[in-house]
């Protein structure tokens, strides 16, 4: 009967139009406006319909966006900028420095209360207008990171008079930046369409349209891949890789990203207390075994938790080796009964992060303690358990962000009272995390991280455990996309055959 | 009959409204939006945690939420979302219908083959084909449907490329969320037709019928079809609640703008409003056949009116 019917309706919308670029993002941001953004999938969308006053490349270096240079002036309080000329808003109004002050205004005030994008600027005091093309932010405390934050979501520029004109709702729905792709439809949870922006700043794209298909399950992304429905598929996940490695029309980008993932010790009770079980604990687990069979060779070792690509890793810092014997031993000489209980603490959901957590297990057993595992609800792992210090002995977590710079991780981890650190207070790190933060001086910075990531990796605060790939599948009709360690996909250079 | 009838609805509104209590009061306990921020990263302090919850209005305490709601929905309005500020009823409005068609669609499905194929298994019990059938639902029964759905893709979109994969292009995209709803269910229902027709067969009228000569046809699609309908046609009504739930991992796999698409995300999400707003109308739907169902049972049958 099946048979019979899909023989009959031979009507499949398949066929593309040439020149049109499908992308498939897991979620609908929902909200197009910079401000509102709350997940990473945003990131592919906005970087393409808005710029920043500073661009970030795929190799993650800063360069001029909407702003031509930037100087540091008053003892690093103020930033003066330079603007681009001649840019102009999909709308048509013109860029100038009363759209940079209307769009930070707007992020730092009531608006961008509403939203979590305004916690990462909160450095910025006030912005000035100088002259049509000059704007100067004044800093009301130190930020380090300022400058690659300013290249992040919640920094893009948006067109004073349309968002005022039109309001907060229909701007939300209908975003208009200055990017290289301007808006041309949404329909809510299915897909989004933009038109390529010839006159771009930076020269008009190379496709003509760029569709954005929302789908969250990751098999169907990839068979929408298979059967040509879409481009580039954004969620694959470990398990369906040699389907499309099979496939001769589509290719494989797994690339050093942005996260990490660790087991954070408690600290405070039971026999994680003791920094000397702590190492044996991570000597007993073979995690180079579980990059290569779990992952399948999709990630790379760690000795602290970030990605090799963060700044403050130090390259020469290396992971403590897998040793069996030895952290037997330790654990004998540290008085740890044999059979004695060590519970983990994971997000149950992740089908890949539930089998490492079973090898960990089972790495443990070996060794001769009792492990339990406890998975739970995300919500209630980070929302309850971890900032309530309720977690056993080992709890999992994952970090990273777009910033690729180690404070982020570090600071909000490790400094005392913060919400993800519940059982440390230790004064050196605290005064090293609060040192670096208050220097602009980025080669002092880096030695600091340094220091701190060697210091977190002596006291053994959590098993760093890999740096997991970023992965996502393409057709080979597209060419041109560099690899974008933070996925944020630019599609201004994009060509399609 | 009118006491009949105001019992029945002002039950079905008290059912109404239990659930949406009960929906909006546990999606609460399992967590907040904000935890949409936590499992991304970046700079967010308790602060920022408590700002955003008072914009989204989420720190009040839940009765002042429930009642703002329900307020809403006496006016017609289930509200805005929490993160795009988008219309909930505008959402509903889109995919209420893609959900109503596939719903119909594989319940029409499921009807056309399974009445013809259970009588036919009913006449000819115990017959190779009768085996047959049996083995083919148990068959049916046995397997979940995401495996049907993906088996499907796998034959007629990724190896022949007859039908688009997921997502909604018109008539075509019909066709494999479709069967597979339809065909499951076809699964439970030719075994309920063969059943009932069974029980059909064995009574007084039938072998009046045969042994008034008239002929097999007649018999068969005239007089006991005609009262094996009615068990058959309740069934299906109840079915119907079933089927909008199963809809959503049929939905899911095949990405279909649909209830349950929008439930799934929404929870995920914690969007309450969103939650709420599904919850509540396809409550309403489920009581409303179930309703109608009672109510011609009423009209039908006497004796349930007196009780």
């Amino acid at each position: 009967m099946a048979l019979a019917l899909g023989g009959a309706l031979l009507a499949p919308g398949l066929a593309q139009a040439a020149g049109t670029l499908t992308v498939a993002l897991a979620s609908d941001a929902e909200s197009w406006d910079p401000i509102d953004t709350f997940i990473l999938d945003w990131g592919r969308v906005g970087s393409n319909i808005y710029d920043g006053l500073i661009q970030r490349t795929p190799d993650l270096k800063l360069q001029p966006g909407l702003a031509l240079s930037w100087e540091m002036l008053d003892d690093n309080t103020r930033i003066r900028f330079k603007l681009r000329p001649n840019v102009t808003f999909h709308d048509g109004e013109p860029f100038n420095a009363d759209a940079v002050k209307y769009s930070f205004d707007r992020l730092l005030g009531e608006e961008g209360g509403k939203g979590p994008q305004q916690a990462n600027y909160t450095a910025i005091k006030s912005v000035e207008v100088i002259d049509d093309m000059t704007v100067d932010f004044h800093l009301g405390s130190p930020d380090p990171v300022l400058l690659t934050k300013l290249a992040g979501y919640g920094a893009m520029i948006v067109p004073p008079k349309y968002v005022e004109e039109h309001g907060e709702e229909y701007f939300n729905a209908h975003p208009c930046g200055t990017g290289p792709f301007k808006f041309v439809e949404y329909t809510p949870k299915v897909s989004l369409t933009l038109e390529a922006n010839p006159d771009y700043w930076d020269g008009a794209p190379k496709v003509d349209k760029l569709v954005y298909r929302f789908i969250a399950e990751a098999a169907t992304q990839v068979a929408e891949l298979q059967s040509g429905g879409i481009d580039i598929a954004t969620l694959v996940p470990i398990s369906l890789l040699d389907t499309i490695k099979a496939d001769s029309n589509l290719t494989v980008e797994s690339i050093t990203g942005p996260n990490a993932v660790a087991l954070r010790f408690n600290t405070k009770d039971g026999i994680t207390k003791d920094p000397k079980v702590r190492k044996a604990l991570i000597e007993a687990v073979d995690r180079e075994a579980i990059i290569e069979q779990i992952l399948q060779g999709n990630g790379k070792p760690i000795a602290s938790f970030q990605s090799s690509l963060s700044f403050g890793n130090d390259p020469d810092l290396k992971p403590i080796p897998y040793d069996p014997d030895a952290a037997q031993a330790a654990l004998t000489e540290a008085g740890v009964a044999p059979g004695s209980k060590v519970e983990l603490d994971f997000v149950g959901s992740d089908a890949t992060f539930r089998e490492v957590a079973q090898t960990v297990a089972a790495f443990l057993q070996g060794i001769g303690l009792d492990p339990q595992l406890k998975s739970y609800e995300t919500n209630v792992l980070f929302k309850d358990v971890i900032p309530n210090g309720k977690t056993g002995d080992l709890f999992q977590m994952t970090w990273g962000g777009w910033t690729f710079d180690y404070d982020n991780t570090a600071y909000l981890l490790y400094h005392s009272g913060q919400y993800w650190n519940p059982y440390d207070k230790d004064q050196t790190l605290d005064d090293m995390l609060e040192k670096q933060r208050n220097t602009y001086d980025q080669d002092a910075r880096q030695t600091i991280l340094r220091q701190i990531a060697d210091y977190v990796a002596d006291q053994a605060i959590e098993m760093p455990l890999y740096n997991l790939n970023t992965i996502y599948a393409m057709n080979k009709r597209v060419h041109d996309l560099p690899p974008t360690p933070d996925i944020r996909f630019r599609f201004n250079g994009v060509t399609l055959d | 009959m009118t006491g009949f009838l105001l019992r029945r609805i002002g039950l079905a509104v008290f059912v109404i409204l239990a659930v949406t209590v009960l929906v909006a009061y546990s999606v609460r306990l399992s967590g907040d939006p904000t935890a949409m921020l936590l499992t991304g990263s970046g700079n967010i302090t308790q602060a920022d945690i408590d700002r955003i919850r008072a914009a989204l209005g989420v720190d009040r305490p839940f009765v002042a939420q429930y009642l703002d709601f329900l307020g809403g929905v006496l006016h017609g309005d289930l509200g805005l979302t929490f993160f795009g500020k988008t219309s909930v009823n505008a959402l509903i409005a889109q995919a209420l219908p893609a959900t109503l068609l596939l719903a119909f669609l594989s319940l029409g499905l499921s009807l056309l083959i399974s009445i013809p194929l259970g009588i036919h298994a009913a006449v000819h019990r115990g017959s190779w084909s009768d085996q047959t059938v049996r083995l083919l639902s148990l068959v049916g029964l046995s397997f979940p449907n995401f495996w049907l759905a993906m088996m499907f893709v796998l034959i007629f979109a990724i190896t022949l490329h007859w039908l688009p994969t997921s997502g909604f292009f018109g008539a075509s995209s019909l066709v494999m969320p479709a069967a597979t709803l339809g065909l499951i269910l076809c699964a439970i229902n030719v075994r309920l037709v063969r059943g009932a027709m069974l029980e059909t067969l064995s009574t007084q009228y039938i072998l009046v019928a045969r042994s008034k000569g008239l002929a097999e046809r007649l018999v068969l699609y005239k007089h006991a079809l005609r009262n094996c309908l009615i068990p058959i046609l309740t069934y299906v009504g109840l079915q119907f609640g079933d089927l909008i739930g199963g809809v959503v991992i049929v939905e899911k796999v095949f990405n279909w703008p649909g209830m349950g698409s929008l439930a799934f995300d929404a929870i995920s999400a914690r969007d309450y409003p969103v939650i709420q707003g599904v919850v509540l109308v396809l409550a309403t739907l489920i009581v409303l056949v179930n309703l109608a169902v009672d109510i011609a049972y009423g009209l039908v049958d006497p004796r349930v009116r007196l009780r």
